[in-house]
């Protein structure tokens, strides 16, 4: 009966969702486009990041590759959206088995520099490739429709959370936390470790480019420094983790949470605006290392004192 | 195939098995066999490479040199998790929990992957299996505590509920006594033969000699990387070289 | 041959600076297991100060170096006691954003103090240079490379023979350890703290002697660092400056063979390819 009634929940929660954009201003429809295009990144990382434990900096990658997929086969070879979005998709996808393959057997901190400089290079690689407008980027065919982008936003983020759900219950799921406790164990219990990871990373990556892809037809143009852009990585990083890594709905509301509270500051003092996630940050990690979602299960139980004991453990 | 002792069937074998680091030559030479069903107890001084013997069967090392028969098929050249599927589980000396996750999802971890003919592909059929085993260890109590609140003694049994889980056919135990009472070897070393007669057969490392003596079928002896006796219990503890390379000072 | 020897004397002299740069983060890294994505950002400030002592009071940035030494010291330390200290022992991905998020402040109360104006230090000497070999060697540039190499043989000296820097060197080692023979942790993670964030604000202000400063310089100077440190073998002083070496001249050389568009990407390059073909010896660390 419980569960039916959260099903039930969510699927108001979805709808309502959905019926957003025809009630709201165009502005405000505009916000909810980004904000679900980066709650889908942070799900994204998630996926990498807090199941498999690998922090990955360089899911931008993936986006922008998505992007320039879409915007390439659209501007050049005049292929329709859905075709482009898929091609998008599939160049992410295959870059992720490309770059996992070498990248992953990297640990921790080496990992995330490794794809930090992956990032890097990206970006500065594309700005050389006549076909992708080098500098100056590429111009998509204009389609008037935000109301379309969020519904197909929305979608996509539905999906990301649905197969983050599935990864909750799912055996490929279990054997990508054990990965993230205890990499040798994991093996020797018989998780082909190697794999797990390099799927792990494709599904973030494909969820990332089918963002970027939407994002390159709704702005209607790409070039180098905004598709792949570094703050991506930061913020969907920070997202997840505020939200809760590991958790099915803990990115979704560290996103669409941060990227509401950031839009309120800007509108109200722009360059704090900026200043803002570097404070929220540092204020997040110390107070709630562990994200939001465990906050809230902590306060719950154990009151104020969650805090307190938290910071006990994590200082010197 | 191997002609010496070949009246016994042989589930396992290992072949003139070397491992060197970099100079340091952890391992040289050790050959032997078990039968199915056996209890081999591996012991010698610390350091003399018997935990480096059992990384090397699960695969978390590769050899420099020699072979690995695992049921006819050579397996030295597979990665751990494949060893792990045809049904070969260790545990480790420096206990190695999944410390976030409950003592449950530990062991139910075990039953998702593990040796492909006991595998649950199902979270919920494996829990089940779990919980079983939480009970077969005595674990039941702490089923859903973390895995890293756990105290020494239970560590151990978690280690050996999570290797169970497996379905192992060839079990390697590391050390699973070391920091237990009389009363709690004496579990283990109950706990140790319901699990032989499951037909599961065993390769224990333990300094425990009291526990060691009574369980094993033969035993092995490894001093400095090489074998230096293998054979009955008896026969093997009155051996001089052996008396003289291990003073046997453990816990009676 | 002129032209190359004088690209390649280009490159090992701002490869000296460099390894200056990725002093402080490889210690940092070596002994807290701290990544600090805000050391880009020390460079900047310790830039900024030393610039503002010259233009100022007129003193000459290197003598205004050990000032800005103090005062950037001094700065670390603080932020290490009061703010990084309650979080080092969580997880390395904490390190790592909470040091973003400094990042993210530092630049933009750059931005807002000191405008997103190129600054160059400009004493009387920054356009004369010598002649060596038929290479043209500016003397700041010159200089710096002289204070680099200086400062890291005295960091390995003040690790290597002081009582501080053995404590340091242990706390490296094995905390635990270090702890039973009295070391007091959290004064020595501070101090190491301080002495990385000096040491990059001693390469700021020779970098602006050399080069510009703004707001911005920071991001791209860490990530050299990174590259730097990894290569070095974080807190080995010796080590980190050859692997300043190995980036400048590997940087001026892919310059003139490759182009400029190339010069950038390289440190990330060689980054990516050193960590994925060398993954043994550092796994260990992690």
């Amino acid at each position: 009966m419980k569960r039916q009634l959260r099903y039930g929940g969510l699927a108001a929660a979805v709808v309502a969702l959905a019926v957003v954009p025809f009630i709201v201003s165009d502005s405000l429809v505009q916000f909810g486009i980004n904000a679900l295009l980066v709650a889908v990144l942070a799900q994204g990382w998630n996926v990498i990041g807090g199941f498999s434990g690998y922090p990955s900096f360089g899911n931008s990658v993936f986006y922008g590759l998505g992007s320039y997929g879409t915007a390439i086969a659209m501007a050049q070879f005049q292929l329709p959206f859905w075709l482009a979005l898929l091609l998008g998709a599939v160049i992410g996808t295959i870059a992720a088995f490309v770059f996992g393959v070498p990248i992953l057997r990297l640990r921790g901190p080496y990992f995330a520099i490794a794809t930090l400089g992956l990032s890097a290079v990206m970006g500065a690689v594309v700005a050389n490739v006549p076909i992708a407008g080098k500098n100056i980027g590429l111009i998509l065919p204009l389609f008037k429709g935000d109301r379309l982008f969020y519904e197909l936003s929305l979608g996509l983020l539905v999906l990301a959370t649905g197969i983050v759900f599935w990864l909750s219950r799912s055996r490929f799921g279990a054997g990508l936390v054990a990965i993230r406790e205890d990499e040798d164990a994991a093996q020797v219990m018989g998780i082909n470790t190697t794999l797990y990871k390099v799927l792990a990373f494709a599904i973030a990556a494909f969820l990332s480019a089918v963002a970027g892809g939407i994002h390159a037809y709704w702005i209607t143009y790409v070039d180098p420094a905004g598709s792949f852009e570094g703050s991506l990585n930061v913020r969907m990083v920070i997202m997840t983790l505020f939200g809760g890594p590991g958790t099915v709905f803990g990115p979704v509301i560290g996103a669409l949470v941060l990227s509401a509270v950031s839009e309120v500051l800007a509108s109200k003092v722009s360059t704090v605006a900026s200043l803002f996630y570097g404070f929220v940050i540092v204020l997040a990690v110390i107070f709630m290392p562990k994200g939001l979602l465990d906050v809230i299960q902590g306060v719950r139980t154990s009151g104020v004192r969650y805090f307190g004991a938290n910071m006990r453990r994590f200082r010197l | 195939m191997s002609e010496a002792l070949a009246t016994a069937p042989v589930i396992f074998e290992v072949r003139k098995l070397t491992k060197r680091f970099r100079g340091l030559t952890a391992l040289s030479d050790v050959t032997f066999q078990v039968s199915p069903g056996e209890i081999l107890g591996l012991i010698g001084p610390n350091g003399a490479g018997k935990t480096t013997l059992i990384s090397l069967i699960s695969g978390t090392l590769l050899p420099t040199s020699g072979e690995i028969f695992f049921e006819g098929q050579r397996i030295d050249g597979l990665p751990a998790y494949k060893r792990a599927r045809l049904g070969i589980g260790r545990t480790f000396q420096v206990m190695k929990p999944f410390p976030g996750l409950s003592v449950l999802e530990n062991v139910t971890i075990g039953a998702l992957f593990g040796a492909t003919e006991g595998q649950e592909r199902k979270r919920a059929r494996a829990r089940e299996k779990a919980r079983e085993l939480l009970e077969f260890t005595g674990l039941s109590r702490h089923t859903d505590h973390r895995a890293d609140a756990l105290g020494g003694p239970d560590r151990k049994r978690l280690e050996f509920a999570k290797a169970l889980a497996l379905h192992p056919k060839l079990l390697l135990l590391d050390e699973v006594m070391a920091g237990l009472n009389h009363v709690e070897v004496d579990e283990v070393v109950e706990l140790i033969r319901k699990i032989r007669g499951r037909g599961v057969t065993i390769l224990v490392i333990e300094h425990v000699m009291k526990a060691i003596r009574n369980l094993s079928d033969r035993l092995l002896v490894i001093h400095h990387g090489q074998q230096i006796a293998q054979g009955p219990v008896a026969q093997v503890l009155k051996d001089p070289q052996v008396v003289e390379a291990y003073l046997g000072k453990r816990r009676q | 041959m002129t032209l190359f020897g004088q690209i390649l004397a280009n490159g090992i002299l701002l490869g000296g600076l460099y390894g200056l740069m990725a002093l402080g983060m490889g210690l940092v890294w070596g002994v807290l297991n701290i990544v600090n994505l805000a050391h880009g950002a020390f460079i900047m400030l310790g830039g900024y100060a030393t610039y503002f002592l010259f233009t100022h009071t007129g003193l000459d940035p290197f003598l205004a170096l050990p000032i800005t030494m103090v005062g950037m010291f001094c700065f670390g330390y603080l932020l290490q006691k009061f703010v990084l200290n309650l979080i080092v022992r969580s997880a390395l991905l904490n390190t790592l954003l909470i040091t973003f998020g400094f990042d993210v402040v530092f630049v933009y109360m750059a931005q807002l103090l000191f405008s997103a104006d190129f600054r160059t230090i400009n004493p009387t000497y920054s356009g004369s240079s010598l002649d060596l070999l038929g290479v043209t060697i500016p003397y700041s540039t010159a200089g710096a490379f002289l204070v680099a190499l200086l400062l890291a043989g005295a960091l390995y000296l003040f690790l290597d023979q002081t009582r501080t820097g053995r404590a340091i060197r242990a706390t490296a080692q094995n905390l635990t350890a270090a702890r039973l023979y009295g070391v007091n942790p959290r004064r020595i993670y501070s101090l190491t703290f301080g002495v990385g964030a000096a040491l990059a604000g001693a390469a700021g202000g020779l970098y602006g002697v050399v080069s510009q400063i703004t707001p911005y310089i920071g991001i791209t100077l860490t990530a050299k660092s990174f590259v730097i440190a990894i290569l070095g073998g974080l807190d080995k002083p010796l080590g980190v400056i050859v692997g300043g070496l190995v980036l400048g001249i590997a940087e001026a050389m892919t310059d003139l063979y490759l182009g400029s568009t190339f010069k950038d990407i390289i440190s990330f390059g060689l980054l990516v390819v050193i960590l994925v073909a060398r993954p043994a010896q550092l796994v260990g660390r992690a």
